[in-house]
Formats: structure tokens, sequence, C-alpha cells
């Protein structure tokens, strides 16, 4: 199994708390926290807002947008939840993003593409 | 995609990041018994043929945008994520329900080892991939 470790990359620790990887640790193989720090972050497809509220106190802004209105409410509920300020979630495409021109200093595609 | 990848230029500062992370369906997934010492590989995983096809849909899409100078990749890497069962009938009804993997792994070990082991912990190791990219004028 080791040979397949060096193939593909480093192991994410064993057994997550989720069904997906750990956000933090998951902006930490992108690079860590300083591509989000103090930005202003949209989490395209962010679905209940998982990823969203795991890296909203790092970031400047967090947006969160994703097609499915039932996915939308639960990520406002979670965010009530954990007391998030400076997040926002809406339903909408992203075909056609409700957002201004230059709007965000970041983009994820987090399992959304 | 190309649409929804035109926007999220748009909507980017100057120079700004687009983060692109999805499973790696080029990579097996591994069926693994979890031991002591570690893991122990009981079957192999394949991503169906539908979300093979839509990952390489992504990745002309991802080409695409490269071509036409909206964003240029930055870095990009791999890494693996562990998805934890109680045993191996729930590894196989996470299997059966997945939209993304064949919903029946090919077992390298024998019947009579993996009934040995079903009340075992087991995992789904599977690979994830990423690519940073920055924005740029555009062609």
């Amino acid at each position: 199994m080791s040979e397949a470790v060096g193939v593909v990359g480093r192991h994410v620790p064993a057994f997550s708390s989720s069904l997906r990887p750990n956000a933090l640790y998951e902006l930490g193989e992108w690079g860590g926290e300083r591509l989000v720090r103090r930005k202003r972050v949209l989490d395209l497809g962010c679905g209940d807002g998982r990823f969203a509220l795991a890296i909203a106190p790092l970031a400047r802004s967090m947006d969160g947008l994703d097609p499915d209105p039932d996915a939308i409410s639960a990520a406002k509920k979670n965010a009530r939840k954990s007391d998030s300020r400076n997040v926002r979630f809406r339903v909408g495409a992203a075909q056609q993003l409700p957002y201004d021109d230059g709007a965000f200093d970041v983009v994820i595609l987090s399992w959304t593409l | 995609m190309v649409d929804a990848l035109t926007e999220v230029h748009r909507v980017l500062a100057s120079r700004g990041t687009l983060v692109d992370a999805r499973p790696d369906s080029r990579v097996l997934a591994y069926a693994e018994r979890r031991t002591e010492r570690g893991f122990q590989r009981y079957g192999i995983i394949r991503t169906n043929t539908v979300e093979l096809a839509a990952d390489r849909a992504s990745d002309r899409a991802i080409a695409e945008i490269k071509r036409r100078m909206l964003f240029r990749g930055k870095r990009q890497g791999r890494f693996w994520h562990r998805v934890a069962f109680d045993n191996l009938a729930d590894l196989r009804q996470y299997l059966v329900e997945h939209l993304r993997f064949v919903h029946r792994a090919r077992w390298v070990v024998d019947e009579a080892t993996r009934r040995r082991h079903a009340k075992d912990p087991f995992v789904i190791r599977r690979a994830v991939r990423y690519e940073i990219l920055e924005k740029t004028s555009g062609l």
C-alpha cells in the first residue's frame, strides 16, 4: 500500500469525522489558511454550508451559493447555530452568478465541478 | 461547465484564486480493513462510467479556460481520504447507495477471509485531487 501513497500523495488523517475530508484539513492541503485569510470567499456549490462555515472565521466574508433551496435552508440554519456573522447563503446557479464583477478574492469549487 | 467557469472569472477580482477540488476518479479507490498495524486491502472500487465521463468533462472545462487564458494553473496535488465504517456490511451498503462508485467492490481476498473479519472496522480510501488557479486577463 505504501507505494500507492507515494504515487498519489499524503494521507488525510484516518477516520475523518464525515464522509468528506475535514474542511480545515482540505484547506491545509490546498496551501493553508493564507489562501482565505481576510479574503472575500465564495463557496460555489456550498450544499449545507459545511465547508463555508468551517473556514468563515478565517475569511473577511464568506458567501455560499447552491441551486438546491433545501441545502441553502440547511446552510442558513447551520450558520445561525454557529453564530457566523460574516456568512451569507443564497440559492442560485453557477452559470449566472448573482454577484458583481470582481466581488471575490477566492472562489472555491469543493467537490462541485 | 465552461459557462460557469467564465462566470467565476467575472466575479473574481484581478489575480483572484479559483480552487477546484474533487475526487480523483483516475485513481482507484480501495476497501480496506482496519488492523492494529494499519490497513489491509480487501477490495478495489472503481468509479462508475457515468461519473468517469462527468469527470472527464470537468477536466476538459478546466483545460478550456486555461486555453482561453482566463486562468492559469498555479499548483495541483492529491491526497487520500478515508471514509470509515463500523463493519463490512456498512461499507457494502454505502457502495450500493453511492452515486460515484460502482456498487460492488472487486475483492482481492477470498470470501472466507471476508466473512471472518466482517465485523471489523473498514474504510474506503480514495484519492482527492485539487488545483489552484489564478485569474488572468483572457485572450
